[in-house]
Formats: C-alpha cells, sequence, structure tokens
C-alpha cells in the first residue's frame, strides 16, 4: 500500500566474516580453539596486548575528561581513597542554563538541517537520473563530489573572504551563510550514501515497475524511491549532523557562533563546566553515528563514512 | 515511456538552488524549458539536470579557490612567483616544514596501527561482539576530531592531566621528558586517536579480501612466509596502505581545530592561514595568505589523485 517493499538481494545480506569463506568448513572447530592449529599462543598473546593497548588508548582519554568535569577532587590530590568522592553533573548543569549555549546549539541544528535539505535537494535528483537513466553521469558526481576534500575548510574560508566580502558583502552576515559551505563538504559522503543505497534497492527496476503500473513522477519519488531510501537518507543525516557539529576554522574565522565555536569560548571562562560540555556533546555525536552504523550495517548497506 | 519520467527533476532542484542564490536560477529556467520543449533530446535533459549542481560546486567552491589561486600568482598585481616562493621561505617555511612532519608521522605511525589493527582483527572469532563493535567504532572515532577531543587530551597528559600527574606520583616526569600536547610529537599523539581508525576503516577490506587460499597455494608450491609476503600478501595490500596513508596525510595536514586548541600560536600551516587571515595585514600580506592557501590546495590535490590512482588498483582485491 505504502511504500514498496524490495525483496532482499544478494548484495544486501551482509557477509559474515567475509575471509573465511574460501576456507574448508572442516577447519572452523579447530580455529576457533585458541592455540589449536596453526595459532601460536605467543602470537595470540602480542595480538591481545595490542588490542587491549590500543583500547585503554581510546576509552582512557574520554574516561579523564569524564573526571576532569564531573569531579571536585584536585588531580593532586587523587588517590585510591578520593578516587570516589565528590563527583557531581553540577557543572553539566550549570553550563546547560547558559542561554548562550542554546542559542549556539540552535544555530548548529539549523546548519545541520538546512545542509543536509540543500545536500539532498542538489544530489537526490541528480543520483537517481544518473542510477536510472544516464549512467554516464555517475563519473561526473564521483569526480566533483571528491573536490570538496581537496579544499579544506580552513583554506576555502580565505577564498571566501577574498570573493564573497568584496562581491556580495551582506551574504556573510548571516550564520546561514555556513550552510552552502556545509554543503559542499557534506557532498562526498551524502552522494555515496545515495548512491549506495539506489544501488542496493536496484533503482531502476523499481522506477519502470512503478510507472508499468502507472505511476506518475511524485509517486514514483515519494512513495516508491525515498522509503526505500530511507537508511541512506538517515546516515546522510547522521554524518551531516557529525560534520556541522564538528566543524570548527569556517565559523571561527567567519566569526560566526556555532556550538564548536561557543564550546571553545566558553571553556576559556568555565575550564570545568566546558570540559563537562565538551564531553557531552562527544558522547551524543558518537551515540548518533553509531546508531547510524548500526542501521546500516542491519541494512547491509556499505557506506563509507569516510566519503571516499 | 511516452513521457520523459524524470525531467521533471530538474525543477526539484531549480527552486531550492535559486532560493540559496539569485544567479543560480536564471541558469536552471532555460534548463528547464530545453528539457519541457524538446522531448527527443533525452541525453542532454539528463546533462541539463547537473547544470544546477555544477553551478553550486561553482560558485560556492571553484570560483573562492580560483579567485585565491590567481591572487596569489599575481602579487600586487602583476604576474609572479614571489608571494609563492615567501610562502615556503623565511617565518613560513617552518610552518610547512612542521605541517609535512605532523601530517607525515601521523599518517606513517597511524597506517601502521591500523593496519596492525586490521591484522589483529583478522580471523577473530571470538568474542563475537568485537568485530562489529569495533567497525562501528572506527566509524564514529575517524570523524571525532576537532575541539571536544582536544580538550580530553588536555584533561588526560595536560600539565595538569590526570596522567601526567599518576605518572609524576610514580617518578616520571613527562614535561622533564620533553612531552607536551603543544609539540609535534604531542599532536601527533592526538592526532592518532581520528587516523587510527580512518586507516582501519580503509584497509580492513582489503586485509579480509587476502584468501587463505592464495596462502596455501604458496606454501604447496614451496613458499616460506617472507615469500608469500614479498610476493603475494605485500603487493595486494600496498596500494590500500599507500592510499590509506595518503588519506591519513590529507587528512591530518588540513585538520585546524585539534591544533588551535592544543597550541593557537603554532607554527603549521592552518595556524598560519588563520594568522595572515585575522588582520595582521601589512600590504601584500594578504597574498602571502593567498600562496599558503595555493600551496595546501595544490598539496591536496596532488594527495587525493595519487590516492584515486591507488584506490582504483586496490578495489581489485578488495572485500567491503
Amino acid at each position: 500500500m505504502s511504500a514498496v517493499v524490495v525483496p532482499e538481494t544478494a548484495r544486501q545480506t551482509p557477509m559474515p566474516a567475509g575471509e573465511r569463506a574460501g576456507r574448508p568448513a572442516a577447519r572452523r572447530p579447530a580455529a576457533r580453539r585458541p592455540g589449536a592449529g596453526r595459532r601460536r599462543p605467543g602470537l595470540e598473546a602480542v595480538r591481545w596486548t595490542f588490542l587491549v593497548v590500543l583500547g585503554l588508548y581510546f576509552v582512557v582519554p574520554q574516561l579523564a575528561m569524564a573526571r576532569f568535569a564531573f569531579q571536585n577532587v584536585p588531580v593532586v590530590l587523587l588517590n585510591q581513597h578520593t578516587l570516589l568522592s565528590r563527583w557531581s553533573a553540577a557543572s553539566l548543569i550549570s553550563a546547560l542554563h547558559e542561554p548562550a549555549l542554546w542559542q549556539a546549539t540552535r544555530t548548529s541544528a539549523l546548519l545541520a538541517v538546512l545542509t543536509l535539505v540543500l545536500d539532498l535537494a542538489l544530489l537526490l535528483p541528480l543520483a537517481i537520473v544518473a542510477e536510472v537513466r544516464a549512467p554516464r553521469l555517475r563519473t561526473v558526481l564521483a569526480t566533483v563530489t571528491l573536490l570538496p576534500w581537496v579544499v579544506p575548510p580552513i583554506a576555502l574560508v580565505v577564498g571566501v573572504a577574498a570573493t564573497f566580502r568584496t562581491v556580495a558583502p551582506g551574504f556573510l552576515t548571516s550564520p546561514l551563510a555556513l550552510v552552502p559551505f556545509y554543503a559542499v563538504w557534506a557532498m562526498p559522503f551524502t552522494y555515496r550514501a545515495i548512491d549506495s543505497g539506489l544501488r542496493a534497492v536496484n533503482a531502476r527496476t523499481l522506477v519502470e515497475a512503478a510507472r508499468s503500473l502507472g505511476a506518475g513522477l511524485p509517486t514514483v519519488l515519494f512513495r516508491v524511491l525515498m522509503p526505500n531510501l530511507s537508511a541512506s537518507l538517515v546516515a546522510a543525516g547522521g554524518l551531516t549532523a557529525a560534520l556541522v557539529l564538528g566543524e570548527f576554522a569556517f565559523a571561527s574565522l567567519l566569526l560566526k557562533t556555532t556550538l564548536p565555536t561557543y564550546l571553545v569560548d566558553y571553556q576559556r571562562d568555565a575550564p570545568q563546566a566546558g570540559m563537562a560540555l565538551a564531553l557531552a556533546v562527544m558522547v551524543l555525536t558518537a551515540l548518533a553515528l553509531g546508531a547510524v552504523v548500526h542501521l546500516l550495517r542491519r541494512r547491509g548497506l556499505g557506506v563509507s563514512t569516510t566519503g571516499f | 515511456m511516452t513521457e520523459l519520467p524524470l525531467t521533471g527533476v530538474t525543477p526539484v532542484t531549480g527552486p531550492d538552488v535559486s532560493a540559496t542564490r539569485a544567479g543560480v536560477g536564471a541558469v536552471a529556467s532555460p534548463a528547464r524549458r530545453s528539457t519541457g520543449v524538446r522531448r527527443g533530446w533525452r541525453a542532454d535533459g539528463a546533462t541539463v539536470a547537473l547544470v544546477p549542481f555544477l553551478v553550486f560546486v561553482g560558485v560556492f567552491l571553484l570560483w573562492p579557490v580560483g579567485a585565491v589561486v590567481l591572487h596569489s600568482v599575481t602579487p600586487g598585481g602583476s604576474l609572479g612567483i614571489g608571494a609563492l616562493v615567501r610562502a615556503v621561505s623565511g617565518p613560513y617555511r617552518s610552518a610547512f616544514t612542521n605541517s609535512l612532519t605532523l601530517a607525515g608521522a601521523s599518517a606513517v605511525i597511524g597506517g601502521v596501527l591500523g593496519l596492525a589493527l586490521a591484522f589483529a582483527l583478522r580471523g577473530l572469532q571470538r568474542p563475537t561482539w568485537l568485530r562489529p563493535t569495533i567497525d562501528a567504532w572506527s566509524s564514529v572515532a575517524s570523524q571525532l576530531g576537532g575541539v571536544p577531543l582536544a580538550f580530553a587530551f588536555v584533561a588526560l597528559v595536560g600539565t595538569q592531566g590526570v596522567l601526567t600527574k599518576g605518572l609524576a606520583a610514580l617518578g616520571v616526569d613527562l614535561a622533564g621528558a620533553g612531552f607536551s600536547l603543544s609539540t609535534l610529537p604531542g599532536m601527533t599523539f592526538v592526532y592518532l586517536y581520528f587516523e587510527i581508525p580512518l586507516m582501519f576503516l580503509v584497509v580492513a577490506p582489503a586485509v579480509s579480501g587476502l584468501r587463505t587460499t592464495w596462502r596455501e597455494a604458496a606454501e604447496l608450491m614451496g613458499a616460506g612466509p617472507v615469500r608469500y609476503w614479498w610476493a603475494v600478501g605485500g603487493p595486494v595490500l600496498a596500494p590500500s596502505v599507500l592510499g590509506g596513508m595518503l588519506l591519513l596525510f590529507i587528512n591530518a595536514f588540513s585538520a585546524y581545530a585539534t591544533a588551535y586548541v592544543l597550541n593557537s600560536s603554532g607554527q603549521l600551516v592552518p595556524l598560519a592561514i588563520r594568522f595572515v587571515l585575522q588582520g595582521n595585514v601589512i600590504t601584500g600580506e594578504q597574498d602571502l595568505g593567498y600562496a599558503l592557501v595555493t600551496w595546501t590546495v595544490a598539496l591536496m590535490a596532488a594527495g587525493l589523485v595519487l590516492m584515486h590512482l591507488l584506490q582504483r588498483r586496490a578495489a581489485r582485491w578488495s572485500r567491503a
């Protein structure tokens, strides 16, 4: 009735432990037992030591940050007796009571939404046309959407100051002037998310089937393609949000107050509360991205989060 | 299929873009007309759909960059490479040296550790949650550069950091040993946080693509491990590994927020660009900023082209 349900294709099914495919099934149990067969205990020890050390490297900075943010014990007095005392969320609460924070958050949220809308408006129709009718456009799209990698924010901001400031001085006054530039940097992964989504659902067949059943263009777009692309669109949204919540150079040099620039200014005045806020932002970003990755895995979509 | 099903797509793009910038609307409307009138012109109708997109990229990416490059080769209004030469000599030379060292070191170390991580997880089936967790975490952590990350490391190994004080209590003096987050080794240590996961994401498909059968075939023909890696494994992995390291290099070279928080007066190219941009402008200094950007963009472009070629080669054996 509403969405056209697509049968699972071979492409969609996730390939568990792909590298094992070539190995005879009989060897599997042997490989599971540590130390059995070719696995040497020494090698296993090296492997696990490496994984644990790397794990510590990734977890400990966050813990240190949490301690600084939420524990009111000076670091010199820290020992096994004081480790669990005087933890409190007061710093985060005081940070959340700043009206300026909500102003910056609102700006960043608006930027993220508008960036996504602009990118989808630019890329979604094109990606569909390229997939359904003109495959040769794909080369152009794939190449052009890589260009933003060549121009990092810190480089583009100089060009923007040199051009827009003289030609259209009014344009840069609003914080929303950041939207088209953020859209430029979001293009690589937005296009790749849409493209892999379209390919996974066999968009060409879907569109032809819908047309032959008498569906008009709006029906094809909004009732056939969009529901099937939902995972891609969510992925594009999550990655765009992460980009906007993390971009500092461009906003700071154009003197716009977004969440990242606010974080730096605020942390200078209130070190502890600023740290708590930064941790909260990081955890939220990580959760959002983690949810996106989880969703993509469940749908079996190989969307590259790096934009390549 | 008597009607063009998707020419109507062009107007969907039109209004959104023209709302952003008036100039685009003027380009988009003849495009709409031409697809509407000449129905037999299918292939070109699709090409015309590209126009708003290309105009957008042109206005917001190519125009600013082109203007900067143009300024940098015409310092003071006449053609010359004076600014470009000045940007890599004198006080700015050290910015380039430092940035190249930082990007190079974090690319090589991050590359090796990311590759090692991919190998450590290869063939690991127990615990079952480990591989998906690390996959997901890498996607997340590779995006986690920026302000909060720098704060986290300040809390850990800054002058008042937990680890700094903890080690001091054990008699190890980090600062005395020359370690500080504002130095190049310190920054490399921080950059590895997003470089290792990025490398893992890039090389993991290539490492999973190494078929066990190749190894067995090589052994049957009498090749030892060294010979196998030299003749089979190495050549198959090399494009991915080099391409990944180039990506890490590009990523680290252009990183700004982390460097700014750790040491805002540091001698690095992105920080030097900021310095020139934020006033401090004597006449002619502006051209220097343009020249710095031109060098950066040229470096990024060279890295990206090379990386693209390597990736195409790597794709042959990869398993996503």
